[in-house]
């Protein structure tokens, strides 16, 4: 081949290269496209939203919702990753209550449908606000039950050499002699002396083998199971001046009951790898008698196909409370407009719909775990009872730490589940522990 | 007939290595000069298009971090553990198993099947296999000792993750060792039985020192691989207990996407280059020496 023809050849390949890569750059169909949380109920539920939304009559064609799911595994990280970039791959995003600070910059606050407080209330609405600022649609709530085993339980409350044992124990390792009660009456001490009693190291006339399973793994979502015990003690992560206050009684309290609980045998010795599905997995082997867990843990659990041994005997109250009240953590999952949205006005357009009562009836509906008011659950509440507990929880004993949607959020999590594993597993000491959380938490919420 | 080699200096040749020059250029060239310039900025994901030199604070901020320090203990002690472990059972499993796989050769392939399991997956896999009321294994512990056994404890959770480890790789030390093994001729064997060698003494004269450069081969293979280990030690453990399982790569991945400290993340991963490339430009120049020495 002479060196002309080769260089012609070349000059041609190039330019059918040319054509295919503009061909393949035209500008994709007007529609919007809506990027949610996949392979749970939260997705079932949002295609069911779209579907209803697509099939409005005046919805335009060019501001019809298509839907893009990315693996759940490293979601936020490449959520960060791609909003940071400036993607307009999607223009309306899934958002979190603990990752709204962190992904702030990059969306724009929206304005929601005037039915928008009377279908979720301010307290819900407040999981989806920065600086003031409603960033998204509260579309799924999530908060924690404390899960029980109704037959020990009576079991133990009608029983007077029970009680006497159990007063025994609790005395012995609590400094206390505390009484069996009602687990809706219980504060911690009562949820630890409970876990005490029913742990056959230390009662070994247990009939469960473990009285508790503590799920902390080195894990984020870990510490928002944890810190309700804290919070029901005063707890918090910074005071009105914006001094981290992490290190006080209140979490001395905390970290001292679960590290109690742990070195007793209370709680699975594996537990320091423990996260939702473990936990789910103790607890419904029938080997332990009460844990707190989220709310979506609910139906496997109260299922007798899923959970032959316990269902039928497992009951849910709100966490157990403490000197300054009964709290339970609640974040939501939600929807947001990405700044670099390709059609913004269409994503607006969606949004205000879905912050409606249609949209959140739709919703709830079909699966999805949206925290409604007492008002309008009320017309789901035979199809979905487990929402009525879920907005009546929200309402009464939810939070959200002072700081808790701050650009930092996530990371003073991470930071926490380091430095307190660190001291449940012995590693450090309680004053250690919370020395460093003091100070990684005032540099990352400066 | 006589052939030509192209001149690097023909406009073919030119063209022909221009798509790979501009591969390495974009792919390789152009983050490598990224990651230097964060490793001495102040970065975040607000400012990735306009980091602030902030000098060498990055590279002291990890210098000084305990967690650091703690990861490449822990990466070393991984990687070197589990490097011999892998290529002693391989070694054994090759030499021991010869004879039987040469005449049923499917033996192989089932011997690799750890190896077609994803590392991520096996981490999975392991937390099933070692719950206390679903795995199998701590199961029958509790049926036999009546006691549970805590194997991702903070006592046993690095032993399990070499174990665990262990398990998946040695078939791949032992596919090496094997064709090395059946590569060496079976003449020298025979010539050294003739003059009254056993099997031993030809294990340890003849075989061994003809496999001696697959074995370091293997070794450094195997301790690469498991001091880079990621994905089955995050899905088993995560970053452990306080930190006690994070592995060079889990310390950067939290550094770089949970602490969101960019430039400290990246500073790490310069460090961690700058290192290998020493350790390998060493290894490599003490070979070069060694085959010169030997010719």
């Amino acid at each position: 081949m002479t060196h002309a023809k080769f260089t012609a050849q070349i000059r041609k390949a190039g330019l059918l290269a040319t054509a295919i890569a503009a061909l393949m750059a035209s500008p994709a169909l007007a529609k919007v496209t809506v990027l949610g949380w996949p392979g749970g109920p939260e997705e079932t539920a949002l295609r069911a939203a779209a579907d209803a939304y697509n099939a409005k009559a005046d919805v335009a064609e060019d501001d019809k919702v298509e839907l893009l799911f990315f693996n759940r595994d490293g979601f936020w990280d490449k959520l960060q990753a791609d909003l940071a970039a400036g993607s307009n791959a999607f223009d309306v995003n899934l958002l979190a209550t603990y990752s709204i600070g962190r992904y702030a910059p990059f969306m724009e606050p929206v304005e929601l449908s005037g039915e928008a407080a009377g279908v979720y209330g301010d307290a819900v609405l407040k999981t989806m606000q920065f600086e003031g600022k409603q960033f998204g649609v509260p579309t799924d709530l999530s908060l924690h039950f404390m899960y029980y085993r109704k037959d020990l339980i009576d079991a133990l409350l009608n029983d007077d050499a029970a009680k006497a044992r159990y007063g025994e124990i609790s005395e012995r390792l609590l400094g206390k002699k505390l009484e069996p009660k009602d687990p809706d009456a219980w504060d911690w001490d009562d949820y630890a002396a409970t876990a005490l009693y029913f742990t056959q190291s230390v009662n070994p006339e247990s009939p469960t083998r473990y009285g508790t399973v503590l799920q902390i793994k080195n894990l984020l979502f870990n510490v928002m199971v944890w810190q309700s015990l804290p919070r029901a003690y005063g707890g918090d992560w910074m005071d009105a001046d914006g001094k981290v206050t992490v290190n006080s009684d209140a979490y001395r309290k905390g970290l001292e009951t679960y590290k109690l609980l742990y070195d007793n045998g209370a709680t699975p010795r594996d537990s320091l790898s423990y996260e939702f599905p473990e936990a789910n997995a103790a607890y419904a082997s029938g080997q332990v008698v009460a844990m707190l867990q989220w709310n979506a843990a609910a139906s496997d659990l109260t299922s007798t196909e899923k959970s032959p041994t316990v269902a039928e005997v497992t009951e849910t109250v709100a966490p157990p409370t403490g000197p300054e009240g009964r709290f339970t953590h609640i974040h939501g999952l939600g929807f947001g407009l990405n700044k670099n949205a390709a059609n913004k006005e269409g994503g607006v357009k969606f949004l205000q719909w879905l912050s409606s009562k249609e949209a959140a009836l739709t919703y709830a509906r079909n699966n999805g775990a949206p925290a409604l008011t007492p008002e309008v659950v009320r017309e789901v509440a035979q199809e979905r009872p487990d929402l009525v507990k879920l907005g009546e929880f929200a309402g009464k004993y939810g939070y959200v730490m002072s700081g808790g949607t701050s650009a930092g959020a996530l990371s003073v999590y991470e930071l926490q589940a380091k430095e307190f594993t660190g001291y449940w597993s012995g590693q450090q000491s309680l004053d250690e522990a919370l020395a460093n959380t003091e100070k990684g938490m005032a540099e990352l919420l400066k | 007939m006589t052939t030509t080699s192209p001149s690097a200096r023909t406009p073919e040749f030119r063209l022909l290595a221009t798509p790979l020059v501009l591969f390495l250029l974009v792919f390789l060239g152009f983050p490598a000069i990224v990651n230097l310039v964060y490793s001495v900025s102040h970065v975040s994901f607000e400012t990735l298009r306009s980091p602030q030199l902030s000098g060498f604070s990055n590279f002291a901020a990890v210098w000084n971090d305990t967690a650091f320090w703690r990861s490449v203990w822990f990466s070393l002690r991984f990687g070197a553990l589990t490097a011999l472990l892998e290529c002693g059972l391989g070694l054994f499993l090759a030499i021991f198993l010869s004879p039987l796989i040469v005449k049923r050769s499917w033996l192989l392939a089932i011997l690799m099947l750890p190896l077609m399991v994803a590392p991520a997956l096996v981490g999975l896999m392991y937390r099933l296999v070692l719950h206390e009321f679903v795995g199998p294994v701590p199961h029958y512990l509790w049926i036999w000792f009546g006691t549970g056994v805590s194997f991702l404890g903070p006592g046993s959770a690095f032993w399990t993750l070499v174990a665990v480890e262990t398990l998946q790789w040695t078939p791949f030390a032992l596919l090496l060792f094997y064709m090395a093994y059946q590569a060496i001729p079976a003449d020298i064997g025979e010539a050294a039985a003739i003059d009254g060698a056993g099997p031993l003494r030809r294990l340890w004269r003849i075989e061994l020192p003809l496999m001696a450069p697959t074995i370091v081969a293997a070794l450094l293979i195997r301790f690469i691989d498991g001091f880079r280990v990621f994905d089955n030690v995050y899905v088993l453990t995560g970053s452990g207990p306080g930190g006690a399982t994070a592995s060079l790569s889990i310390y950067i991945y939290e550094a770089f996407f949970k602490q969101r400290a960019i430039g400290k993340a990246v500073a790490a991963s310069v460090l961690l280059f700058a290192a290998s490339f020493a350790v390998l430009y060493g290894l490599n120049a003490l070979a070069t020496r060694r085959k010169g020495a030997a010719a």
